[in-house]
């Protein structure tokens, strides 16, 4: 079982050695502030390549554009018209998101006046005053699920046969389907748990090591492929307010997060309309050790300077944040948001 | 005369290597990135041309467009041609599996070739370990001068080539898959 962490007692602890550090969030507070975030464009669906610019400019440029500095705002024809409605993702995620994604709430004993005076600290430093906007937030994460939200049965449409999952009448296809796997499923095994998956028609099927089907989900490039409707059986974790943030995410989709991928999903008629980001969905959670698999420098390059690995520290991006590790216990001492 | 001809080849060839989404070395020595995304960087390399493909057919153009960062680990074409045995990675009946493929070769943040060095350095036998946005971990480890990285089941395979350093994020040259196509039909 997981431990819940407070976060504010050591973010406070390292803002004066580390300028920058996002304060723990109280709960309930500038929520109304918060909607600033949803000033980008949608991505929608086509070929702007560079729609992240804004979002990966780093912290100066950033401050520069909320400075009210004329800057063509890049969006996409078919998005116009629909930012109208700005602030509604956000609400959406008041909604739904924070109450679902977990949660680092602040310590018990920190005050809003405490909490003004870590703010205000930032403001003198003159580099951090864009994190003033979060200091009303929550931290909340995504988090991979680890049994990925299987279901039950069998797809919409299709009946259980002998252990597969097929259109009624089509029982001869069961052992071409199981005894013959195509060459290219091996694809699957990067999954490497004790299962066994098969693909077929869009979902991703589970299989105990005695051929037993335990489930079924939807994946990316099937199912949940761009222009299919979501399924109305799988279950998704909403995206964060943060998150949409870090991701440039607009307000025109909602964004739907599920096995590590970030989709943005037309409000009105269900169908994916992007794929936004991609995410490992990892555990980190400050106190405990960092997760298998960050052993490699990889902080954005417009934050190399901040957040440099050294003898007592290391720092490591994943996800929208930058996490300071201790290089000798490998325990998370801070999360670092990178975009407030 | 011939000292202003070097001086304009050198700027054409700066220009060249900068278009290519190519590192350059500031005075520092500090890596500078291009200005295009990972998705433009891919789309002028002829070199990738079906791993472009591949992410082009499963909608991942976007993400790779956007914030990031991602690390790409970017197989040759001739290795992306028998990632589908005897059938296209590109094509549309396999976007869920190249999507996978795709995702196997991804790592979080932007990891450049000294990063990766200076970790297996630090890491000794071991090797250093990167989490893939499929949830498998890459093993970096040395083979003599050169670096090399394995996933999970797959082969060593070296980082090849430059590495380009786009705006949001890293692509690093691989010489072959991360992940072992399987031999025989069955097998998988």
């Amino acid at each position: 079982m997981r431990r819940s962490i407070w976060l504010a007692s050591v973010a406070v602890a390292l803002m004066a050695a580390a300028p920058g550090l996002v304060q723990a969030q109280p709960e309930g507070k500038g929520r109304d502030r918060d909607r600033g975030g949803a000033e980008r464009g949608p991505p929608g669906k086509g070929a702007d390549r560079d729609r992240g610019e804004r979002s990966a400019r780093g912290p100066d440029r950033e401050r520069e554009d909320r400075g009210g500095r004329a800057e063509p705002r890049r969006e996409r024809p078919e998005a116009r018209g629909r930012d109208n409605d700005a602030g509604k993702w956000a609400e959406r995620r008041d909604r739904e998101g924070e109450r679902r994604a977990r949660e680092a709430l602040r310590p018990p004993g920190k005050t809003a006046d405490r909490d003004r005076g870590d703010r205000d600290r930032g403001d003198r430093d003159g580099r951090d005053r864009r994190y003033d906007r979060d200091d009303g937030r929550r931290l909340v994460w995504l988090r991979r699920e680890p049994d990925r939200r299987m279901i039950d049965g069998c797809p919409p449409g299709l009946a259980k046969q002998n252990q597969w999952c097929l259109p009624p009448g089509q029982l001869r296809q069961i052992a071409r389907t199981r005894y013959e796997r195509p060459r290219y499923d091996y694809v699957w095994r990067s999954y490497r748990d004790e299962w066994d998956y098969r693909y077929g028609d869009g979902y991703l099927y589970r299989y105990s090591p005695q051929g037993s089907l335990l489930g079924y989900i939807p994946v990316l490039g099937g199912a949940l492929s761009i222009g299919s409707a979501w399924p109305g059986q799988y279950d998704w974790q909403p995206v964060p307010e943060y998150y949409g943030r870090y991701y440039g995410l607009g307000d025109s989709y909602d964004y739907r997060f599920s096995d590590g991928v970030v989709y943005g999903v037309d409000p009105q008629t269900q169908a994916i309309q992007t794929i936004a980001a991609l995410l490992t969905g990892q555990d980190w959670t400050v106190g405990q050790q960092m997760p298998t698999g960050y052993d490699v420098y990889n902080v954005p390059y417009q934050y190399r300077d901040r957040y440099r690995d050294g003898p007592d520290r290391w720092y490591r991006y994943d996800d929208g944040y930058v996490y300071q590790v201790d290089p000798n216990t490998r325990l998370i001492q801070t999360a670092i948001q990178l975009l407030a | 005369m011939s000292r202003m001809l070097i001086r304009g080849a050198l700027i054409v060839g700066a220009i060249a290597v900068a278009a290519c989404g190519r590192s350059d070395i500031d005075d520092s020595g500090s890596a500078q990135p291009a200005e295009a995304s990972l998705a433009s960087v891919l789309e002028r390399n002829p070199g990738h041309a079906r791993l472009e493909a591949m992410i082009e057919s499963t909608g991942l153009t976007e993400a790779l467009a956007a914030t990031g960062p991602y690390t790409l680990f970017a197989p040759p074409d001739d290795a992306l041609a028998t990632a589908g045995g005897d059938a296209d990675m590109t094509d549309d009946a396999l976007k869920a599996q190249a999507a996978q493929l795709l995702r196997a070769h991804i790592v979080p943040g932007a990891l450049t070739r000294a990063d990766i060095a200076a970790a297996v350095d630090r890491a000794g036998g071991e090797g250093a370990k990167m989490r893939t946005m499929a949830d498998a971990v890459l093993t970096f480890t040395r083979d003599g001068e050169r670096l090399v990285v394995r996933g999970p089941d797959g082969p060593a395979v070296a980082l090849s080539g430059d590495e380009a350093l786009a705006r949001n994020g890293v692509i690093q040259p691989v010489s072959g898959l991360l992940l072992a196509p399987s031999t025989a039909p069955g097998a998988g």
